[in-house]
């Protein structure tokens, strides 16, 4: 054995050089692109543990989940609203003259192996995606998150609710079955009820009256499009402030206003949140595979002669169809103008002024509190009781006007009478803000008041001392109740070699 | 004098002839026209009536036995069920619409129970057959289907009673379901039916106290019945669909309304996207929320 054979591991490893091959490659790159220092703060990119941190990402990963579905859907649904005889295999509309994008969407549904599947995975998947949307939204306004200096990222997360709204929206309307095409028929009518641009804008949308020919394609070119590369592009948009700002954090031991604690992105929360992705769309397969959602084939094709009653729309568009329900019929008709208040009004002015308050209120909340100063760790809602009030309240609004767009479901299923379920929705939805209002208060003010709330107490251990005197002394709390973490190290600045943390997981970033 | 004499006669033709003109389109439309069955086809005028269809009479009495064509046979109820009926009807149905069957005025008001004479057979069966009558719940706005207390053959024979007194129609029908057609069934279900019993079948809650019961469990005679002779809120179909067109609906609806092919899962219940809503939220993103709950820290 002579000395200078070079075949073996230590003697590779040490031609290689420190970093080894990928290293090497990797400083090539870097040589030309200047790599290393983005690709650095990327993966120390600082993620705060907190579950409530995770309801984004549902969001992110349902919309992934979405694209690709959504990708083999285009692949067989035609977007035509040209008539065509249907022969498939569904025998109740064998014969009868439908649009191809029906029969399209139902042959996917029937002839295209796991077309049916993909397609309703689709339609989980969006129903997730807005959800998601509005939970993070709620838990971003709930703790405080859209403070300064993070306004521009809640006025992006509410144009991305909004724009996650209409898509579905338009999603919901290509397949052109009965109960879709009613509600394309309910938006030109809303579009319609706005006074003096309202027909123009009509007829500028749909090319012409309603049905028209071109609805289907534009919505189409809309949803598979234009929308999507928005949303991926304010998505984008959102992760690249999220990263340049840096995460809020709860308050907690070694947390400040300075410093962000958590698990880096790289290898930790790449592993973690690759499963979550891995969860989320498992979940939506499931629901896919064992939930029946949207059977076209049953509603049939749309034609303007035919309706079906017990129609409603997704459930994000359910605020609006109850709004539409409850509303008095108060129109003006003088002057050779009506105005249809009855539809203006809660389909256009209410949503309207909902999501410009959520657009401004950052700006609202600034002006009453006084608080211009910069906030990274968060507020638990029980401590600003007026502001999580207010969320409550509408959220509650929001709630009724949604159980509000099922009265006849409510009435049919409870055999309660239509007419006093709509005037009980009606007084509901009036008074329910105000009756959360001050009892989301209340329940604050407790919260504040508990200390330790939902630990376990500890014992007071009463002992009597030889003079005769009872002592009470409080036994030590129990250490499952002791918030354990482990003490943050320093991150350390871009590339400075040996200063790496001896244990993975937990750092601190300076901002 | 005599040029607005012609005009006016003019107009008259113009206006029988627009008038008319899509009647007879519609007719021949909506029959199977054409094909060597029209002879048997019943009308606009003259549906579920044995005008112009397949009569059979009492060759001894000339009273008119069954009618109809290949699509929906009407039979009259036996004579001889008359007595038994009589007995039934007072048993059961008199302390309400009378022992003339003409219906009582309830603490005044006339027409709260109603008068039945002449209101045909297939009425009759139709409320007694399904169980809303003898009613459960005489205040009630609208009866509710129950488990009939009479049998189907008493059914006819309460009928055959009622008809005695002032015969007419239409018969008790019964629909021959190897003619209809399923598809054009499931298009004129979608146009005059799924308005209030919606797309499914399910039927829904229509005003105050009324409602379109849910057509899941009917059986096929008594979808014409109703569909014929339109039982409280419903319309009365008789000119504007022709037997065939009424065979068609019934064949969509006793097989893809009560039997639907329906794969994707678990229905949820035919409540449409109030419940897809519910377990998008509850079930999807609640799920999620657990889930992040449990990989995620809590303190």
């Amino acid at each position: 054995m002579s000395s200078d054979v070079v075949n073996t591991k230590r003697a590779k490893r040490q031609t290689a050089g420190p970093y080894g091959k990928v290293g090497n490659a990797i400083n090539e790159l870097d040589e030309r692109l200047g790599v290393a220092k983005g690709g650095r703060t990327f993966m120390d990119k600082i993620f705060p543990d907190h579950w409530s941190f995770m309801l984004g990402e549902i969001a992110l990963y349902s919309f992934v989940v979405l694209v690709i579905t959504g990708i083999f859907l285009t692949l067989y649904y035609i977007p035509s609203t040209d008539l065509v005889t249907y022969h498939g295999s569904y025998l109740p509309l064998d014969g009868q003259r439908v649009t191809e994008a029906f029969s399209s969407s139902v042959n996917l549904s029937f002839a295209v192996r796991g077309g049916l599947l993909m397609r309703q995975m689709h339609h989980w998947a969006c129903d997730i995606f807005v959800g998601s949307i509005v939970v993070h939204m709620a838990r971003i306004f709930f703790t405080g998150a859209f403070r300064k200096p993070r306004e521009l990222n809640w006025t992006i997360g509410t144009t991305l609710l909004i724009l996650a709204i209409v898509n579905g929206f338009l999603g919901y309307s290509l397949p052109d079955d009965l109960v879709s095409g009613t509600g394309i028929r309910i938006a030109y009518s809303i579009i319609l009820s706005i006074p003096l641009v309202g027909s123009y804008l009509g007829f500028w949308v749909f090319g012409g009256n309603f049905p028209g020919t071109t609805v289907i394609p534009r919505f189409y070119i809309l949803h598979v499009l234009i929308v999507p590369l928005i949303i991926i592009g304010l998505v984008g948009a959102h992760l690249f402030l999220l990263v340049r700002q840096k995460h809020t954090q709860f308050p907690g031991k070694g947390r400040t206003e300075k410093n962000v604690v958590g698990t880096p992105m790289f290898p930790v929360f790449m592993a973690k949140t690759t499963g979550f992705l891995f969860v989320v769309s498992g979940v939506i397969a499931l629901l896919g595979a064992f939930a029946q959602i949207n059977p076209i084939w049953q509603f049939g094709p749309y034609t303007a002669s035919r309706i079906s009653y017990a129609v409603q729309p997704d459930w994000y568009m359910g605020f609006l169809d109850g709004a539409l329900r409850i509303w008095p019929s108060w129109s003006f008709h003088s002057f050779g103008y009506t105005i249809p208040f009855e539809v203006l009004i809660p389909a256009v002015l209410l949503p309207g002024l909902l999501f410009n308050i959520a657009y401004v209120w950052p700006a609202i909340e600034r002006r009453f509190t006084k608080d211009n100063a910069l906030h990274n760790l968060l507020d638990r809602p029980s401590d600003r009781p007026k502001h999580t009030a207010a969320g409550v309240a509408t959220l509650a609004l929001l709630g009724m006007l949604f159980i509000a767009s099922s009265t006849d479901v409510i009435a049919n299923f409870f055999r309660l009478p239509l007419n006093e379920v709509l005037w009980a929705m009606r007084i509901l939805v009036i008074i329910s803000p105000f009756v959360a209002y001050p009892i989301t208060w209340k329940i604050c003010k407790e919260v504040q008041a508990l200390h330790g709330g939902g630990k376990r107490k500890t014992a007071n251990v009463v002992t009597r001392t030889a003079l005769g005197e009872y002592v009470a002394t409080p036994a030590p709390k129990y250490v499952d109740d002791e918030h354990q973490e482990l003490d943050a190290t320093p991150v350390p600045r871009f590339i400075v070699e040996g200063d790496e943390p001896e244990s993975s997981g937990v750092r601190v970033a300076d901002r | 004098m005599t040029s607005s004499l012609v005009k006016r006669a003019a107009i008259f033709t113009f206006a029988t002839l627009v008038g008319v003109g899509p009647l007879i389109v519609f007719a021949s439309a909506s029959g199977a026209s054409g094909s060597p069955h029209t002879a048997y086809q019943t009308t606009r005028k003259n549906a579920g009536t044995p005008n112009s269809s397949k009569v059979t009479l009492n060759p001894s009495t000339g009273v008119v036995i069954s009618y109809g064509n290949k699509y929906i046979t009407y039979n009259a109820p036996s004579t001889a069920l008359v007595t038994l009926g009589q007995a039934l009807f007072l048993q059961n149905c008199a302390s309400c619409h009378g022992t003339e069957a003409n219906g009582v005025p309830a603490n005044g008001t006339v027409g709260s129970f109603p008068d039945l004479v002449g209101l045909g057979p297939a009425t009759i069966d139709f409320w007694v057959d399904s169980g809303r009558m003898p009613a459960a719940d005489v205040r009630a706005v609208q009866a509710i289907r129950h488990t009939p207390r009479l049998n189907p053959a008493q059914a006819v024979a309460i009928a055959a009673w009622v008809n005695s007194l002032s015969p007419s129609y239409p018969d008790i029908p019964t629909p021959n379901l190897k003619n209809a057609n399923v598809s054009d069934g499931a298009a004129l279900f979608a146009l005059n039916c799924a308005s209030c019993h919606t797309i499914e079948g399910d039927g829904d809650a229509l005003a105050s106290d009324t409602f379109s019961p849910s057509l899941r469990n009917i059986p096929a005679f008594e979808v014409v019945e109703a569909v014929r002779t339109g039982p409280a809120n419903m319309p009365r179909f008789t000119g504007n669909l022709s037997d065939q067109q009424v065979d068609d609906i019934v064949k969509y609806v006793t097989t893809e309304i009560q039997h639907p092919n329906n794969p994707g899962g678990f229905g949820l219940g035919g409540l449409g996207p109030v419940a897809e809503g519910f377990v998008g939220l509850l079930l999807g993103v609640g799920i999620l929320i657990l889930i992040a709950y449990w990989v995620g820290e809590r303190q």
